[in-house]
């Protein structure tokens, strides 16, 4: 593996609000991504994990600290500048997917790339290889509304790996699919991280979709407060589980099952 | 408290809604415009010389206004209720608070009224203004002079107004807040599901197309050929046919829109295909209120097109030929007009000799009825054997029938035609001897006088006890009485001597014209110097028609229809571009969540004001473009059938008029979308992607 950092954060705050309504939902974290990483973040409701992929997608501005993709400042962006970093730099997985419902699936996925002044036609190989490696081929030609949860989050995928991102973000992506659809999402991302060293950081409540990482770091109040390591090379995927039901019991303590 | 929260709530709603508020004040301001136009300078005036005819329009008038109330309040009903819809999750909350579903309605009802008063408010002064200005325009246009001006304003109107419109918005409101208040807070604070896209069956879809296409070009040819004759059954034909046209139309044109972006998308970067997909959603989504916004804007056209039209042919033949037609003696007559009091108005007076020739009467046969002593024998058989060499129709067999009639016709003796060329200011006629000249008065009919220009050029007699009279090639039509009720369907201008020897009565003038001096009708205006002329005949106990008598009849007419149907055109307008613009916004504001998702993938701010400008302008293209089209068949139909514009109208002054108008009906819908654009713009802007942490 290569240990090129594609992203660091560097002691990021985020304070929501003025005077008596404030809400400091970040109180510096760093932390730093490298290339080909499957990072999770796991945390109590209200933790601020939302809030940090938040800033790391430039949804939101932090109130101090820097994030730099590949060395360069995310918060310097405007513009066209920012467009860009948006479609082309980081592709983003939502928990409700964020489908545009009167597009079919091939336009859905391939709007990153219009965007950016890429027709269809020419984005037509990638598509094609993309639908069939999250098999969506059969729905490319559907309207979310005639797919299924399961199919919607595969063609959301597709659109956030189209534009062949640095980093994909991804807030809950299986918070909404049930547990079937859930495996079959991570096993492809799973697959996608491998194959293609594809950067991947997940934000998940759930220990078995945690499971599918290579590292995991927990936020309690804001801040950073643990980190597991999964044993790449020998360790198999049920005992990192194991180690993160027990992580969760042990550093939540009482506050375990908000997780 | 309640109330400070009732006032502030108003204020963010009219902030939210500027489109729609300004077009209730619009609303009010034509209300008011239609209930005071009994009050205004011209019909105050025509109600002393037509006031049959004024108490008749008096009575239409709440029938316009409740019909226009009838549209205002779909307008209203259908905001509110998309406005209540934004605010189910705010009405569950203070439900669920504690709030009393009789607080609640109360503070939905308090709502109301309040932006009623504050539009009610904006809306008076401006219509006052207004029609104070259009009662003093048409006053001066119609030559009564600001003389006699009143201040128009109408208590009754104001109260007829500020009722109709607070009953029409409070009606809507009650409707909807009942069956909001009916509703458990669970369901109001669960957003609904978002529309889901209907793909219609292609095969449906373009079968609705061509169907529709079918109707309307069917509705054209149909109204353009045979509505001439305004035949009550073809006239429901033709709107069935347009009507069900223009709803299949847009039906099947979700479709076609579908078709045209899946064949181009696939070639086209950047937010093509999703503008193109929410101009589709659009069209599947809202085809009816498209469909029912372009036949708004139909009507819209065709009346204010029809009133324009009216306004400007009545308008332009208004020659005024003569000021007074007195019966009297010579002696009488003479009398008044010499004295110094009338001198200094007049600047000429002429006897009118104007009788019938003394013929025996004939029935339909041709055999006679009456013989008369003396009779001259008068044989129209020359023009009829011209008018038989037209090409045959309806009117020309008509006419030929009524010149077969060989009883008295009119005379009308040179010196007396001469003299009323000569007040107008137009050469006199030179008839040579054997020679007549062709009179009518029914110059308002077209065909008719084309058919009889047409059979007098190709050069034709008459016979008068055998012997023939050549006709002069031209048709003379100008009034020859002050009173307009006098109609000659045809009568012979005749030599002085012919007209001793024909005419029954050729010693006593049928009357004396009077033509008052234009200094005088400078000065006072020439209602109002006809007014003051009829001072001098008071108590003289001399009979007269005025000028104002005949042209009384005429402006009411005019002025009734134009402005009624103006104003309706104006309303429909109003209410057909509110709803387009609305339909666009909100659904805009429906798609927030699309928009977001547009930035988090990088689309630019700028891309997505673009893509929302092409969207409002193909949503307003596709309601304008058929309606305009449609407006051009239905305008042509209407000017060729029922509204055919009188001889001598100027075509110059046709084509600007008609110019003007479609310059300010550009105007006007370049000022709606720019307002519908601004507007998008401002919520696009106002799109923050953080708000898409809220949202989760
Ligand atoms: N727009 C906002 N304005 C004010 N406070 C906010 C806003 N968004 C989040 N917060 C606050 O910031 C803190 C962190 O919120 P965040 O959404 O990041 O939590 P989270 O870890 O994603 O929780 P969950 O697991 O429930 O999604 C919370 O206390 C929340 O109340
Ligand atoms: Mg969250």
């Amino acid at each position: 593996m290569n240990l090129d950092r594609v992203l660091q954060v560097e002691s990021v705050t985020k304070v929501y609000g003025k005077g008596d309504n404030k809400t400091e939902a970040l109180r510096g974290i760093s932390f730093d991504v490298l290339e080909g990483e499957f990072l999770g973040i796991m945390g109590a409701s209200g933790s601020g994990k939302t809030t940090l992929l938040n800033c790391i997608a430039t949804m939101i501005k932090p109130s101090s600290g820097r994030i730099l993709l590949k060395g360069s400042d995310i918060s310097s962006f405007r513009g066209t500048q920012l467009a860009d970093y948006r479609g082309k730099e980081i592709g983003y997985l939502f928990q409700e997917f964020e489908l545009l419902d009167n597009l079919t699936a091939r336009e859905n996925i391939i709007l990153p790339l219009s965007l950016h002044g890429v027709t269809g036609k020419q984005a037509g190989g990638e598509l094609q290889e993309l639908a069939s490696r999250m098999d969506i081929v059969d729905v490319l030609n559907k309207f979310p509304s005639q797919m299924s949860g399961g199919q919607k989050q595969r063609v959301a995928a597709a659109r956030a790996l189209i534009s062949k991102p640095s980093i994909v973000l991804a807030d809950e992506p299986t918070g909404a699919l049930d547990s079937k659809n859930s495996k079959v999402l991570l096993d492809k991302l799973y697959a996608i991280n491998k194959e293609q060293q594809k950067t991947i950081v997940m934000v998940t409540h759930d220990a078995n979709a945690a499971s599918y990482c290579s590292r995991i770091l927990f936020i309690q109040d804001g801040r950073l407060f643990h980190e597991l390591r999964k044993n790449v090379k020998t360790e198999t995927r049920d005992s990192f589980y194991e180690r993160i039901v027990t992580a969760i019991a042990q550093l939540g303590g009482g506050s375990a099952n908000v997780l | 408290m309640f109330f400070k929260h009732v006032r502030r709530n108003a204020a963010k709603y009219r902030k939210n809604n500027g489109l729609f508020f300004s077009s209730l004040v619009v609303a009010i301001v034509a209300f008011y415009t239609l209930l005071s136009l009994g009050d205004q300078d011209v019909m105050r005036f025509l109600k002393t010389i037509e006031s049959d005819a004024v108490s008749k329009l008096m009575l239409l008038i709440p029938a316009v206004y409740m019909i226009s109330l009838f549209f205002v309040f779909f307008l209203v009903y259908f905001t509110y209720r998309y406005q209540l819809d934004n605010r189910k999750k705010e009405f569950g909350l203070y439900l669920m608070l504690g709030m009393k579903r009789s607080t609640l309605f109360a503070m939905l009802m308090s709502e109301t009224i309040w932006n009623s008063l504050v539009s009610i408010l904006l809306g008076l002064p401006i219509a006052l203004l207004l029609t104070e200005g259009i009662s003093l325009a048409t006053a001066k246009l119609v030559g009564l002079g600001i003389i006699g001006h009143k201040i128009s304003f109408s208590i009754p109107a104001v109260l007829g107004t500020v009722i109709g419109f607070i009953a029409v918005q409070m009606i809507a409101m009650l409707f909807l807040s009942a069956a909001f208040s009916r509703k458990e807070p669970m369901e109001l604070l669960r957003s609904d599901s978002p529309e889901k896209q209907v793909s219609l069956s292609g095969k449906k879809g373009w079968l609705g197309l061509v169907l529709g296409l079918f109707f309307l070009i069917l509705a054209y040819a149909i109204g353009v050929t045979m509505l001439r004759s305004f035949d009550f059954k073809i006239v429901m034909l033709v709107l069935a046919l347009g009507g069900s046209g223009t709803f299949l139309l847009y039906h099947g044109m979700g479709v076609f829109i579908g078709h045209k972006i899946q064949q181009k998308s696939p070639a086209r970067s950047g937010l093509f295909t999703f503008t193109g997909r929410q101009i589709q959603e659009n069209v599947l989504h809202q085809y009816r209120a498209l469909a029912v916004s372009s036949l708004l804007l139909l009507m819209a056209l065709a009346c204010i097109s029809f009133g324009i039209g009216v306004a400007s042919g009545r308008g332009s033949q208004e020659t005024r030929t003569v000021d007074f037609s007195i019966e009297g003696s010579k002696q009488e007559v003479c009398g008044v007009l010499d004295s110094e009091a009338s001198k200094s108005m007049i600047s000429m007076y002429y006897p009118m000799f104007l009788g019938s020739m003394n013929t025996n009467l004939y029935d339909q046969t041709g055999a006679v009825l009456e013989s008369k002593p003396n009779a001259h024998e008068l044989s129209w058989a020359g023009l009829s054997a011209a008018l038989a060499n037209l090409p045959e129709t309806d009117l020309r067999n008509n006419m030929m029938e009524n010149f077969s009639d060989r009883s008295g016709s009119y005379l009308i003796s040179e010196t007396s035609y001469n003299n009323l060329l000569q007040t107008i200011g137009k050469k006199p006629i030179q008839l040579g001897k054997s020679q007549v000249a062709l009179y009518t008065s029914m110059k308002d009919s077209s065909d008719f006088i084309n058919n009889l220009d047409d059979a007098l050029k190709s050069g034709t007699y008459i016979e008068v006890d055998d012997r023939k009279y050549e006709l002069l090639p031209n048709i003379y039509f100008d009034n020859v009485v002050a009173d307009r009720k006098i109609t000659l369907y045809s009568a012979l201008i005749v030599s002085d001597e012919d007209f001793k020897n024909w005419a029954s009565d050729s010693s006593t003038p049928f009357c004396w014209n009077v033509l008052l001096s234009q200094k005088t009708v400078n000065e006072k205006g020439l209602m109002q110097a006809i007014l003051s002329m009829e001072q001098n005949f008071a108590g003289t106990g001399l009979e007269y028609e005025s000028y104002i008598g005949g042209i009384g009849r005429n402006l009411f007419y005019t002025v009734a229809a134009s402005y009624l149907t103006i104003y309706l055109g104006i309303l429909f307008m109003v209410i057909a571009n509110t709803v387009i613009g609305l339909k666009y916004l909100m659904q805009q504001r429906e798609n927030k969540r699309r928009y977001l998702t547009l930035l988090m993938l990088g689309a630019d701010v700028d891309d997505l004001c673009k893509s929302a400008g092409t969207q409002i302008c193909l949503f307003f293209a596709l309601v304008l473009g058929v309606a305009v089209f449609s407006s051009v068949f239905a305008i042509w139909s209407m000017f060729t059938s029922f509204l055919k514009l009188p001889v001598g109208t100027s075509l110059v002054k046709v084509i600007v008029i008609a110019g003007i108008s479609s310059i300010l009906f550009v105007m006007i819908e370049c000022i709606y979308i720019h307002i519908v654009e601004h507007t998008s713009s401002r919520e696009i802007q106002a799109l923050r992607v953080r708000d898409r942490g809220n949202a989760f």
